[in-house]
């Protein structure tokens, strides 16, 4: 069987560069980190691998000093890595995204199942797996927490709103992987020096066929305007002074408003 | 030509869900704006008219009741496909969805079928007038401010959180079409199978319902000291409620997170304690009573935003407060 993980490179919270003018983030600036939730993907899917025989194929798209990010992927069991990088790729969307995902599953597949993380920690939409769901026309699975392989392909367990389900699924079919199912192991450090002097494949738009008209920001039927920062009413009452005092009038107040 | 402002009506086992009226009345203000009509989608088992007819009066103009014995289960690929293909056929100009367990599942499928734009967690709209385009309002991912988003495509498709707009007002005297369409066997074949449903047993953490809402952020220091925090939920009858990182710390579960990934709220009385009150943190608290802030930063956002401002070591407030609270308690105990 063959499983593709989608690994998101996001920036390190706290060294976010926003584009003044587009307000689309700036990979570029940014110290990359691999998204937490996609760790729990990969580790799924090498779970799952090393029960039932698989392959797994990591992909990510993302800017080359991303490569690093992938290599640790490989450490932490992906079989083989690619990295989906070209300018033209830059300020893609959620749909945009999931489009040039789409692709390389055309190029490297086929592949009887993905597994996505959750949501990401910057774009933080939780669009992008289901999407690539409905380019490829598979069906998908969110917030998935268990995966056994079962009679016509495999069991998950699912989290709902009203608590959990069992379904049975034929593959293909992608997944988004909830948190709490595994613990992702450490890198191997011996898969790391293997990678130390290794290219990292990477496909451009070229390489995956891409129709321009889909890519990047102008491809991203969606557009940020503009931004502003909301303003609130100054009516507030500053509690300032020795703690007794503070908490004694804060008391005060609540009683005042018959909150306690 | 696109017409109309549609939602996506989810329904539960005791009826419709609360956040389909709670879409209607935001798609009702929007489509007077633009003097069109309201839609719902519908997707349910043939038993659930009623419920269309609750979605009429509370302020649909037509409901697309969509049914089939199988909707009793959410089959996420069925129910996108038929999504997608009535939404080609009757072409909304806007299409909202609730950012629920099944909400998040579909708006995607069908934003990545029809080759959407799609924005996430809106926590507010306009419509700018001219050329009749949705602007959706939500926090920027990168920086703490607001951003104004659109789409150029249509329908241009937004999903909302439970919470973020009140419920639409029964009105028993409207009137508006349900089109009934039944499905054949052919066109609900899944590639999955629900074999077993496991309801949960405690009830999930009621942030949205709550009236008093206590919330810790990375202020508090450690998991040990937020741990205090339940101590005087417990005293003022409150729900725990926290910021992303705090979560992300494990110093408690996701469940508990307040903001545009996580709960909505609004209750009558919302205290903060060490929260620096990022905007991604505010949109979450929708129409509080008072709000009450600890820092020892008095220019942290949520100190501006709060009505009362405490500045102080949340080491020291919090123990007092919560000293002082069981003095009062013993007090009315003994009167
Ligand atoms: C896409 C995206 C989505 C997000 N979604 C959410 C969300 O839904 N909810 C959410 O909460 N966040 C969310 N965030 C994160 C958000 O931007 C902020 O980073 C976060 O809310 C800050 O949490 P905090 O206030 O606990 O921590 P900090 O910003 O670190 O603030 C800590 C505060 O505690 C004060 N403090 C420190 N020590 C003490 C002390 N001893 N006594 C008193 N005060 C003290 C400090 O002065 C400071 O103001 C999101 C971010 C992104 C990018
Ligand atoms: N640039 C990307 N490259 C690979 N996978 C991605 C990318 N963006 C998003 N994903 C996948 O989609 C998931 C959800 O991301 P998001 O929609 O941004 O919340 C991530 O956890 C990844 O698995």
């Amino acid at each position: 069987m063959r499983f593709m993980v989608c690994l998101k490179p996001v920036p390190e919270p706290g060294t976010v560069k926003v584009d003044p003018k587009t307000h689309t983030l700036r990979r570029e600036s940014a110290t990359l980190i691999l998204n937490p939730a996609d760790r729990y993907a990969l580790e799924a899917a090498v779970e799952l691998k090393e029960k039932v025989g698989a392959e797994v194929t990591a992909v990510m798209m993302g800017p080359p000093n991303a490569i690093p990010l992938l290599k640790e992927a490989y450490a932490c069991g992906a079989d083989n890595i690619y990295l989906l990088s070209d300018r033209a790729f830059a300020g893609s969307d959620t749909l945009a995204t999931s489009y040039v995902l789409s692709l390389a599953v055309q190029k490297l597949g086929p592949f009887d199942l993905i597994f996505c993380g959750k949501v990401s920690i910057d774009g933080e939409t939780a669009q992008v797996g289901p999407e690539l769901a409905a380019w490829l026309n598979w069906p998908s699975v969110i917030w998935v927490k268990d995966i056994r392989p079962a009679q016509n392909g495999f069991e998950v367990v699912r989290l709902t709103d009203e608590g959990e389900e069992e379904l049975e699924v034929r593959p293909p079919a992608l997944f988004t992987i909830e948190p709490e199912i595994n613990d992702p192991r450490p890198p191997s450090i011996k898969r790391l020096l293997e990678m130390l002097t290794r290219e990292v494949p990477t496909l451009t738009a070229e390489d995956l066929d891409a129709d321009p008209s889909h890519l990047g920001l102008e491809g991203s039927p969606t557009r940020v305007l503009d931004v502003f920062t909301p303003t609130y009413e100054e009516k507030k009452e500053i509690l300032e002074g020795p703690a007794e005092e503070v908490v004694e009038k804060l008391v005060s107040i609540l009683k005042e408003r018959g909150l306690i | 030509m696109a017409e109309g402002v549609a939602i996506f009506a989810e329904w539960a086992e005791e009826g419709l869900h609360p956040v389909s009226l709670e879409l209607l009345s935001e798609a009702r203000l929007l489509a007077d704006e633009l003097e069109d009509k309201v839609q719902a989608y519908f997707l349910a088992p043939p038993d659930k008219e009623t419920q269309a007819e609750i979605l009429i009066r509370h302020g649909a103009d037509e409901v697309f009741y969509v049914f089939h014995q199988c909707f009793e289960d959410f089959l996420d690929d069925v129910a996108s496909h038929i999504l997608a293909k009535m939404i080609r056929e009757n072409s909304p100009e806007i299409l909202l969805f609730p950012a629920t367990a099944r909400g998040q599942a579909l708006a995607p499928r069908v934003a990545g079928y029809l080759r959407l734009g799609l924005t996430a967690h809106c926590i507010a709209f306009e419509i700018r007038k001219e050329d009749r385009t949705l602007v959706q309002i939500r926090p920027s991912f990168g920086e703490n401010v607001m951003a104004r988003i659109i789409s150029l495509t249509k329908p241009q498709m937004a999903t909302v959180r439970p919470g973020v707009f009140s419920k639409a007002k029964e009105d028993p005297t409207r009137t508006g079409r349900i089109k009934k369409i039944p499905l054949s066997d052919e066109e609900v074949k899944s590639a999955l199978h629900i074999f077993k449903k496991h309801p949960r047993k405690a009830p999930k953490v009621d942030l949205a319902q709550a009236r008093v809402v206590i919330a810790g952020g990375r202020g508090m220091g450690t998991k040990e000291f937020f741990a205090k925090l339940y101590e005087l939920a417990e005293l003022l009858e409150g729900a725990v409620g926290a910021t992303r990182p705090v979560c992300h710390l494990g110093w408690i579960s996701e469940e508990h997170m307040i903001g545009v990934s996580g709960h909505t709220i609004s209750p009558k009385l919302y205290l903060g304690f060490g929260i620096s009150g990022a905007i991604h943190h505010l949109v979450g608290i929708r129409n509080p009573g008072l709000i009450v802030a600890v820092n020892k930063d008095p220019e942290a956002p949520l100190m501006k935003k709060a009505d009362v401002a405490v500045v102080g070591d949340v080491r020291e407030i919090l123990p007092l407060l919560i000293r002082r609270l069981k003095e009062l308690k013993g007090e009315s105990h003994e009167a």
